[in-house]
C-alpha cells in the first residue's frame, strides 16, 4: 500500500512515495515543461524501479495519487491560459483594468516601487474587449436594487462569446457575494446556453468584499480552468491506463489536497499552490515530532519562502498577487524573499558597501561555480568558497562545482570591497541570513510571538546548508531538517501526505454584543458557513471518513477596515459562542498591540467566518530508521566568526549524534553543523541541529 | 534645505512666517545629541544595519496601515512613516506620500530649536503638530514625532504624519474652501508634548480632539500613531544594543552621504542653467473665479540646484501653502525624477537643493494666511509645476539622465469630500480619494500608465466600490476609465484617469462639501502635447435615477440623466443632495508629450480598435485617417496632417525671415520638436527638428523664432469648453510652431495680460550663470 505524492517544479519533477510503515522514497526526473505527464511518467517509473517493481504493479497499490502543478501559475505568468470574457455589473466593467490604481506596483519588490520608470500595468488576462455589463445591481444589504432580465443578458453573453470565440466567461457582480441570485442564474442559463464554455462565478469563486480582488479571482480562475481541466484529465487518463485506480488528488494553495474531478472545476487554487506542499508536510511532521509552534523556511535557487505552523495548523493568508493582480483566496500564508542561493552579490559604488539580492542569477546563467557562464558571485559561490559546499560532493557528486570559477568572482567582488575573499563570501552569508531573517522576525513578532519559541524547519535544497545562519540570527535555536534528505523534496510528501480539504467562506456582517437575535444570528451563520463546507465535501466525493471541520471568525473593530484576526470559534456554535468568541479577539489584539489601543474602539464585529473541512490523509509518518556509522573524512570550513577550521564530512545521516564543527553529506542537500552546535538523528529520520545559545556564539 | 541667503529682516521662525532652519541648528548645551560615529563599518555591517534601518521603517508603515480606522489612511495610504537623525535629516522614507517628509524633518528641527529647553525632549517623549508655519503642508497633515534615546543622549528620530479625516475648520473635512485666513482653517497647532515619559496627556489629547467633528476616528488614528512609532523605535533601540550606537549613526550618515554623491553625480551630467514654468490655478476661494500665477525656477550651477517662486502671485484666500508645503512639493517631484533609484533614502539628495522663496505669496505664504485646502490643490499644483521644470531641466542633460524626466503631476488632487448622517444617524464625513486611481504623464521614454497612480504617493490605492457602499451612504452608478481624447494627447499620450457617479442610498440626501470643478486645463504637456483634463464635478436636482433603476436600467451616462444640472463653482460652497440628486465627478487624462500629430498612426489605429479612443477623435486630434476596417489609410493620414499643419501656420504668427540648418549638420535633441545646435564644441542656438529652422541663439528665447498661434484655450476641443463668466473663458493657449512644417516645439498657457515666459535659459560661455 502506497501514498505517492508529484511535485513538478522548474526544474525537476519530485515523486514521493511513502508506504504503509511510513517509510519513504524519492525519485526525481527532469521536467518536461511541453508536456508534463511524460516527466511525470518517468518520475514514476524510476520511483518503481528504486522500489524494485514496475509502474504497473506500483500504480496498482497505491491507494492515494496526490499532485501537485503549476500548470495554472505558468499559464498566467505566460499568458497561455484560455479566452476569457469577462460579465460586470452595468457601469463597473473597468475595476478589472483600473486595478485600484495600485497595479502598476502590486507585488513589486520595494526597491521597485518608488520609481515610475519602466513601471506599466501587467498585459490583461481578459480578450481585449470581451466584456458585457449586464443591467442589474444589488445594494450594500443584499437588496436588488435592479432585477436581473436573464433572457437579455444571456443574449448579450452568447453573443460576446461568439464574436470573441471565448471558452471561459467569469461573472463577477456588485455584492454577488451577499447575495448571488444574479450570479447563480446566469451560471444556470449559460449552462444550457453554452455548454462548451467554463463559467466562474465570484459568488463561488472568492466570496469575499471587494469587486477587484473578486473580479481577479474569478477571471483568473476562468482563465486556467480550461488549461487545467485539459492537463488533469489527460493526466488521470494517462495514470489510468498505466494501472492507477484510485482518483488523483490535486494539491492547493490553501495546503490541502482534493480529487481532480473537483480541482478542475476550481481551478484558481492550483495557482501559487508550489510552495504550499512543503509547508503542508511541516505540518503532518510538526504534529509526529510534537512541534507546537513552527517556522517553516524554504532555501530554494532563487527565493527564500517562509510559513508558521501553530499549534499543528499552518497559518493561513487571503490576499495574493500574481503579476501585479491581486486576489483573495484562504491560502497558506507563504511569504517571499528573494534570498536563494543563485541571489546576487555586488558592489554598492555609491555607499561603498556589499548589496546582496534581490536580482538572482536564476537557474540560467546560475551561481559561478556552476559554470554554465555565470561570472557574478551568488550566494550559493560563497557556500562554495567557504568550503560549505565542497565542489566534488554536491547533490551526491552528480553535478561538480567549479571552485575556481566561484574564486575568482567572488575576488572580482572582494578587491572592490577591500575585504578578503573570505570575508567577502561570509559577508554574503551574513547579509542573506539577515534578510531572511528579517522575514522569519516579522511574521512570528507580527503575531505577538517571540521567535525564540519557535523551532525552525529548514528544507528545499539551499536550506540546509544556511539554516545554522539564519536561524540563529532570527533568535531561533532549534532546528529541524525533517525527513533528512527528504528535506529537498519535502513539497513532494506534503502533497502525499495532505489531507483533503475544502474551505468555505461567507462573508456576514455582525455587530458585538451578540446577545438575544444577534447571537442567533450568529449561531445561524456558523451552521451555514459549516454545512456549506461540508456540502463542498460531498460534492468532492470525499466525505468517506473522518469529517473534520473547523471555523474561524474573521474579526475586528468595525472602525478598523483593513485589519482582521482570525479567531477559532468552538463548535458546535451556542449561546455562549459569541461571549468566548469575544474574549479570544480581545486576548490576541491585546497580545499583538498592547492594551493601550482596545479601549478606544466602539464595538467588534465579525465580518466574515471561514470554515474548513478535511478528512485527514492518514499517511503514516516516518518509522526510525539507523544512521550509517562510517567515519568521516575531514575538510576546511570558513566558519563565520571561528574562521578556517578543520571540520569532519559525514556521507549520508549520522547514527547519534554529531558535534560541530561538522558538515552532512546527503545526496540531495548538505547540513551544515557549526562550531559547538550539536546534531542528533531523530526517531522519524529528521535531523536536528541545536545552536549554541547566544553567549556561547562567537558574535 | 537651507536657505541660500536669508534675508535679514525678516524672521523665517515658524511662527509670523514659515520656518526656515539656519545652516546650524540652535539647540541648547543642555540637550545631548549623539552625534559620535564609527570610522569604521565594514561593508558587511554596513549593509546588514541598512537594510534593517529601511526594514523598521516599512514595518512601521505596515503597523500604521493595519491600526489605523480612516479610510484614507488605511485604504489610500495618506501617510508616512520615517527614520531621522538626531538633528532631523531624512535617513528612510516608505513608498507612501513623499512630500510627509519634509513636514516631519521641518518640526523636528523646530522642535530641536524651540522646544529642547522647555518643556524639554526627554525619553518616552513624543510630540505632535499640525502648524503649517512649522512644517506641516495642511491641518489635516497632523505630525507624531518621537525621539530615540540612547542612555542621556538623543540618538535619532522615528515620527510619521497620518492624514486625519476631521480636524475642524469651517468645512467637514478641513479642507476649508471658504477661509479667507487661517482663523478660518481649522486650527493649526504648533508642536506640543502629547507623549510625555510614556504617558498620553489626556488633558492635550482630548484638546485635540475636541476640533474634530468625527472625534474617535481622528482618536484611533492618533493611537494608532503614537503605537506604530513606539514599534519602530523599539526596534532601533534593539540594533543600537546589538551593533552599537556609533556603528548604527555611522551607517544613517553614510546612507545620507551615499545619496548626496548620487544627485552629484547626475547634476553634473545636466548643463548649468534656469529653467522656468509657470501653473495657473482658479478660485482662491468660495465666490471668487479669478485667475492666480505660480511659478517655480531653477537654476542649476556646478553640483547644485537653486529654487525659487519668483513672479508667484501674493498670497490670497485659502489657495496658499507655506514654505514647508513648497519644499516639500518640490523635493517630492525631484526624487520622483532623479533618484528615485535610492527607494527613500532621499536625505542626502536635500542637502543640494537649496531654495530662495519669495515670502508673502501664495507659495510661501505668511501667517495669517488661509493653507487647509492645500491637499487638495496647491500641493499637487506645485509637485505637478515642479516636475514641470524638473523635466524641462532634465530634456538638456545628457541622454541617460534626460530619460529620467516622468512628466507632469495632475495639478489638483481631484476627490470629492460629502457628509451627513448615515440611515442610523451617525455623522459621517466621506474623502472619496478614488483619484488614487490616477493616470502617469507621457514621458520622453513613451505614453503615461492609464490608471497608474501618481508618482508621488506610489503605494496609493484607491477604494473598491464595495468598500464605500459598506461605509457611506451611497450607491454608485459608474466607475468608468475616461476615453481618450484632446485631453492627453500628444506624440506619446497621457494615461487615462476616471469618472464615477452615485447617488445618496438609504438616506433623504447629504451634502457634497468640497469638489473639483475646472473651468480650464491647468497642465500643458511637455514640447507640444495637449493639455491633460480638467477635472469636473456635476450635479443634478430632482433626477430620474430611481425612476431607471426601478425600470430595470442602470444609467451609465450622465447626460441622459433626466434632472436640473446645477451651477457649479470651482470651489463653491457645500452643496445639498437629496435623495432624488446624482453627482458625477471626475478625475483626470494626463498630459502627453510631444505634438500630437507626430504620434505614430498605428497607435492611434490600435487605441480605436481597443476602444480606448473614440473613432471620430483619431482625424480630429491625431489627423489620423482609418480605413473601413480599421486600418491607417496612410495616403489620407499624410494628407490630413498637412492639412492641419498648414492651417495651424495659417492661423499663426510668423516670425520675421526663417533661416534653415544643411542636413549634415547633426542636431541634439532636446525633446519632440527642439533641438540644439553646437558651434565649436558648445551649445550655439535653438533649432527645430522637423524644419531644421533656427529659432534663436542659445542664449536668447527660443520662442522668439517660433510660429506662434495663440488662442483661447477653450477653443481647442470639447474637452476644454467652458461657460462665459468663469475663470477659463480667458484663458489664453499660444502654440510655439516650427515656422516651416507647423510642427508643434512647446505650448503655453497665460492668464490675459501676462506676458509668455522664457523658460529655458543655458548658461552659455559669453553669458556666465
Amino acid at each position: 500500500m502506497y501514498y505517492i505524492g508529484v511535485d513538478i517544479g522548474g526544474t525537476f519533477t519530485d515523486c514521493v512515495l511513502v508506504d504503509q510503515l511510513g517509510n519513504h522514497r524519492t525519485a526525481k526526473a527532469l521536467s518536461t515543461k511541453d508536456d508534463p505527464v511524460s516527466g511525470v511518467l518517468s518520475g514514476l517509473d524510476r520511483l518503481a524501479e528504486a522500489e524494485g517493481i514496475d509502474l504497473p504493479t506500483l500504480l496498482a497499490r497505491t491507494t492515494r495519487f496526490g499532485h501537485g502543478t503549476t500548470i495554472g501559475t505558468n499559464a498566467v505568468l505566460e499568458r497561455q491560459g484560455g479566452r476569457i470574457g469577462l460579465v460586470a455589473t452595468a457601469g463597473h466593467r473597468d475595476a478589472l483594468s483600473m486595478m485600484r490604481g495600485a497595479g502598476r506596483v502590486a507585488g513589486r519588490p520595494i526597491e521597485q516601487v518608488f520609481s515610475v520608470h519602466g513601471s506599466r500595468l501587467p498585459e490583461p488576462i481578459t480578450v481585449p474587449g470581451a466584456v458585457v455589463e449586464v443591467h442589474e445591481r444589488i445594494d450594500a444589504s443584499g437588496t436588488v436594487v435592479v432585477a436581473l432580465d436573464t433572457e437579455t443578458a444571456v443574449k448579450d453573453i452568447t453573443r460576446l462569446i461568439a464574436e470573441h470565440r471565448l471558452d471561459s466567461i467569469a461573472i463577477a457582480l456588485l455584492w454577488s457575494f451577499a447575495n448571488a441570485r444574479h450570479e447563480q442564474a446566469l451560471v444556470e442559463a449559460l449552462t444550457d446556453a453554452a455548454p462548451d464554455v467554463f463559467v466562474s462565478s465570484s459568488a463561488v469563486v472568492s466570496p469575499r468584499l471587494g469587486e477587484y480582488e473578486r473580479t481577479v479571482a474569478t477571471v483568473l480562475n476562468g482563465y486556467v480552468g480550461p488549461v487545467c481541466s485539459r492537463y488533469l484529465g489527460r493526466l488521470a487518463e494517462r495514470l489510468a491506463a498505466a494501472g492507477l485506480t484510485e482518483p488523483m488528488l490535486v494539491m492547493q494553495s490553501s495546503g490541502g489536497v482534493l480529487p481532480a474531478a473537483t480541482a478542475a472545476a476550481t481551478p484558481l487554487g492550483t495557482i501559487d499552490s508550489g510552495p504550499a506542499g512543503g509547508l503542508t508536510g511541516v505540518a503532518t511532521l510538526a504534529r509526529a515530532h510534537g512541534h507546537d509552534r513552527v517556522v517553516a523556511t524554504d532555501m530554494g535557487g532563487t527565493s527564500f519562502d517562509i510559513g508558521l505552523v501553530i499549534d499543528g495548523k499552518p497559518v493561513m493568508a487571503e490576499d495574493n498577487v500574481i503579476d501585479q493582480y491581486t486576489y483573495r483566496l484562504p491560502r497558506l500564508d507563504l511569504r517571499t524573499v528573494a534570498s536563494g542561493g543563485g541571489t546576487l552579490a555586488r558592489f554598492d559604488e555609491a555607499t561603498g558597501s556589499l548589496r546582496v539580492g534581490p536580482q538572482s542569477a536564476g537557474a540560467q546563467p546560475g551561481p559561478a561555480c556552476y559554470g554554465r557562464g555565470g561570472t557574478e558571485p551568488t550566494v550559493t559561490d560563497a557556500d562554495v568558497v567557504l568550503g560549505l559546499l565542497r565542489p566534488e560532493a554536491f547533490l551526491g557528486g552528480r553535478m561538480p562545482l567549479d571552485r575556481d570559477a566561484a574564486v575568482e568572482a567572488m575576488s572580482r567582488l572582494a578587491e572592490q570591497l577591500g575585504l578578503s575573499v573570505e570575508h567577502t563570501a561570509a559577508g554574503i552569508l551574513e547579509i542573506n541570513n539577515m534578510r531572511a531573517a528579517s522575514l522569519v522576525r516579522q511574521q512570528t513578532l507580527e503575531r505577538g510571538h517571540d521567535p525564540r519559541e519557535y523551532v525552525l524547519y529548514a528544507y528545499g535544497g539551499a536550506g540546509p546548508v544556511h539554516a545554522f545562519g539564519y536561524a540563529a540570527e532570527s533568535g531561533v535555536r532549534e532546528v529541524v531538517i525533517p525527513l533528512g534528505d527528504g528535506a529537498s523534496t519535502l513539497s513532494a510528501y506534503g502533497i502525499a501526505s495532505g489531507d483533503v480539504v475544502v474551505y468555505r467562506e461567507l462573508e456576514r456582517g455582525l455587530l458585538a454584543p451578540f446577545e438575544g437575535e444577534r447571537a442567533e444570528a450568529l449561531a445561524a451563520a456558523v451552521a451555514e458557513v459549516e454545512a456549506a463546507a461540508r456540502a463542498d465535501l460531498r460534492w468532492a466525493g470525499s466525505d468517506a471518513g473522518d469529517v473534520v471541520v473547523q471555523v474561524d471568525a474573521l474579526m475586528r473593530y468595525r472602525e478598523q477596515l483593513m485589519h482582521r484576526l482570525e479567531i477559532p470559534v468552538p463548535l458546535p456554535a451556542g449561546p455562549d459562542t459569541g461571549a468566548r468568541l469575544l474574549a479570544g479577539f480581545d486576548g490576541e489584539y491585546v497580545r499583538r498591540y498592547g492594551s493601550g489601543g482596545t479601549a478606544m474602539f466602539e464595538s467588534v464585529e465579525v465580518f466574515a467566518f471561514r470554515a474548513r473541512a478535511s478528512v485527514p490523509a492518514g499517511v503514516p509518518t516516518p518509522e526510525p530508521v539507523g544512521g550509517h556509522t562510517h567515519p568521516p573524512e575531514t575538510t576546511d570550513v570558513y566558519w563565520p566568526g571561528s574562521g578556517w577550521t578543520a571540520t569532519d564530512v559525514h556521507h549520508g545521516a549520522p547514527a547519534g549524534s554529531v558535534c560541530g564543527p561538522a558538515l552532512i553529506e546527503l545526496s540531495h542537500t548538505t547540513i551544515a553543523v557549526p562550531p559547538r552546535a550539536l546534531l542528533v538523528s531523530g526517531a522519524r529520520n529528521e535531523l536536528r541541529l541545536q545552536l549554541p545559545t547566544p553567549e556561547e556564539s562567537p558574535r | 534645505m537651507n536657505r541660500a541667503d536669508a534675508a535679514p529682516a525678516i524672521a523665517w521662525d515658524g511662527v509670523q512666517r514659515g520656518y526656515v532652519p539656519g545652516e546650524t541648528l540652535h539647540v541648547p548645551a543642555s540637550m545631548r545629541l549623539h552625534t559620535a560615529s564609527s570610522d569604521e563599518v565594514d561593508p558587511v555591517t554596513f549593509e546588514v544595519v541598512r537594510y534593517s534601518l529601511m526594514d523598521i521603517n516599512l514595518e512601521h508603515g505596515r503597523t500604521l496601515q493595519r491600526l489605523c480606522v480612516s479610510p484614507v489612511t488605511m485604504i489610500t495610504r495618506d501617510f508616512q512613516p520615517s527614520v531621522l537623525t538626531q538633528d532631523g535629516d531624512l535617513v528612510f522614507l516608505g513608498p507612501y506620500l513623499q512630500y510627509f517628509s519634509t513636514c516631519q524633518s521641518l518640526t523636528i528641527k523646530w522642535i530641536l530649536e524651540n522646544r529642547a529647553e522647555d518643556p524639554g525632549i526627554e525619553p518616552g517623549d513624543m510630540y505632535v503638530s499640525n502648524d503649517p508655519y512649522v512644517g506641516a503642508p495642511h491641518q489635516p497633515d497632523t505630525a507624531v514625532l518621537a525621539p530615540v534615546f540612547i542612555g542621556d543622549e538623543l540618538f535619532c528620530w522615528v515620527s510619521n504624519v497620518l492624514h486625519h479625516s476631521d480636524v475642524g475648520g469651517s468645512v467637514m473635512g478641513s479642507f476649508c474652501v471658504d477661509a479667507t485666513d487661517m482663523f478660518l482653517d481649522p486650527p493649526a497647532f504648533p508642536p506640543f508634548k502629547l507623549v510625555s515619559r510614556g504617558r498620553v496627556r489626556p488633558d492635550l489629547e482630548q484638546m485635540f480632539l475636541r476640533q474634530s467633528r468625527v472625534p474617535t476616528n481622528v482618536h484611533m488614528d492618533l493611537r494608532a500613531a503614537i503605537s506604530a512609532n513606539l514599534v519602530a523605535a523599539d526596534k532601533v533601540t534593539t540594533l543600537v544594543e546589538r551593533y552599537g550606537a556609533d556603528v548604527v549613526k555611522s551607517v544613517m550618515n553614510r546612507v545620507l552621504d551615499a545619496g548626496e554623491r548620487t544627485v552629484v553625480e547626475r547634476l553634473r551630467r545636466i548643463p548649468d542653467g534656469t529653467w522656468t514654468h509657470r501653473l495657473y490655478a482658479e478660485a482662491a476661494r468660495t465666490g471668487d473665479d479669478a485667475t492666480y500665477a505660480y511659478r517655480v525656477r531653477v537654476r542649476k550651477t556646478g553640483e547644485h540646484l537653486y529654487v525659487d517662486n519668483r513672479g508667484t502671485d501674493p498670497q490670497t484666500g485659502s489657495i496658499n501653502v507655506t514654505y514647508a508645503g513648497f519644499v516639500g512639493a518640490f523635493l517630492a517631484a525631484l526624487t520622483a525624477s532623479l533618484t528615485a533609484d535610492l527607494a527613500g533614502a532621499y536625505g542626502g539628495v536635500y542637502r543640494r537643493v537649496h531654495f530662495d522663496l519669495e515670502p508673502g505669496t501664495l507659495s510661501c505664504a505668511d501667517f495669517p494666511a488661509a493653507v487647509s485646502p492645500a491637499g487638495m490643490y496647491t500641493m499637487e499644483t506645485l509637485i505637478s509645476l515642479s516636475s514641470t521644470v524638473i523635466g524641462k531641466m532634465l530634456a538638456c542633460a545628457e541622454p541617460e539622465i534626460a530619460r529620467l524626466a516622468i512628466g507632469p503631476a495632475h495639478p489638483a488632487f481631484y476627490a470629492l469630500i460629502a457628509g451627513g448622517a448615515t440611515a442610523d444617524g451617525t455623522p459621517f464625513i466621506a474623502t472619496n480619494a478614488d483619484n488614487m486611481i490616477g493616470s502617469l504623464a507621457a514621458s520622453p521614454a513613451g505614453d503615461g500608465v492609464d490608471f497608474g497612480g501618481h508618482f508621488w504617493i506610489p503605494e496609493g490605492t484607491a477604494s473598491n466600490i464595495e468598500e464605500l457602499e459598506l461605509l457611506w451612504p451611497m450607491l454608485f452608478l459608474y466607475r468608468r476609465a475616461l476615453s481618450s481624447g484632446a485631453d492627453g494627447a500628444g506624440r506619446y499620450r497621457g494615461g487615462r484617469g476616471f469618472r464615477e457617479a452615485a447617488i445618496p442610498w438609504t438616506v433623504p440626501g447629504l451634502g457634497a462639501a468640497v469638489y473639483v470643478d475646472e473651468s480650464f486645463p491647468k497642465v500643458v504637456g511637455p514640447f507640444g502635447a495637449n493639455p491633460g483634463s480638467m477635472g469636473h464635478f456635476r450635479l443634478k436636482h430632482g433626477s430620474d435615477v430611481r425612476d431607471s433603476l426601478a425600470a430595470g436600467r442602470v444609467p451609465l451616462d450622465f447626460e441622459e440623466i433626466d434632472g436640473a444640472e446645477a451651477a457649479i463653482e470651482a470651489k463653491g460652497p457645500a452643496l445639498m443632495v437629496a435623495a432624488d440628486g446624482v453627482w458625477e465627478w471626475t478625475g483626470a487624462n494626463a498630459p502627453g508629450f510631444g505634438d500630437p500629430l507626430a504620434r505614430e498612426p498605428e497607435r492611434v489605429a490600435a487605441e480605436v480598435a481597443a476602444g480606448v479612443l473614440p473613432d471620430s477623435d483619431a482625424a480630429r486630434v491625431y489627423g489620423v485617417v482609418l480605413g473601413s476596417s480599421g486600418q491607417v489609410d496612410g495616403t489620407a493620414t499624410a494628407g490630413r496632417r498637412d492639412e492641419l499643419l498648414a492651417g495651424r501656420l495659417m492661423a499663426a504668427t510668423l516670425p520675421d525671415g526663417i533661416e534653415t540648418m544643411p542636413e549634415d549638420i547633426p542636431l541634439h535633441p532636446l525633446g519632440g520638436e527642439l533641438a540644439i545646435v553646437e558651434r565649436d564644441g558648445e551649445p550655439a542656438w535653438f533649432v527645430t527638428v522637423s524644419g531644421r529652422v533656427l529659432l534663436a541663439p542659445i542664449s536668447a528665447n527660443f520662442k522668439d523664432g517660433c510660429a506662434v498661434l495663440e488662442r483661447p484655450v477653450r477653443q481647442l476641443g470639447p474637452e476644454f469648453a467652458t461657460q462665459e463668466g468663469r475663470a477659463g473663458w480667458t484663458v489664453r493657449y499660444r502654440e510655439y510652431l516650427c515656422p516651416l512644417t507647423g510642427r508643434r516645439i512647446d505650448t503655453e498657457l497665460v492668464r490675459e495680460g501676462d506676458q509668455p515666459l522664457h523658460d529655458i535659459v543655458l548658461a552659455t560661455a559669453e553669458a556666465p550663470r
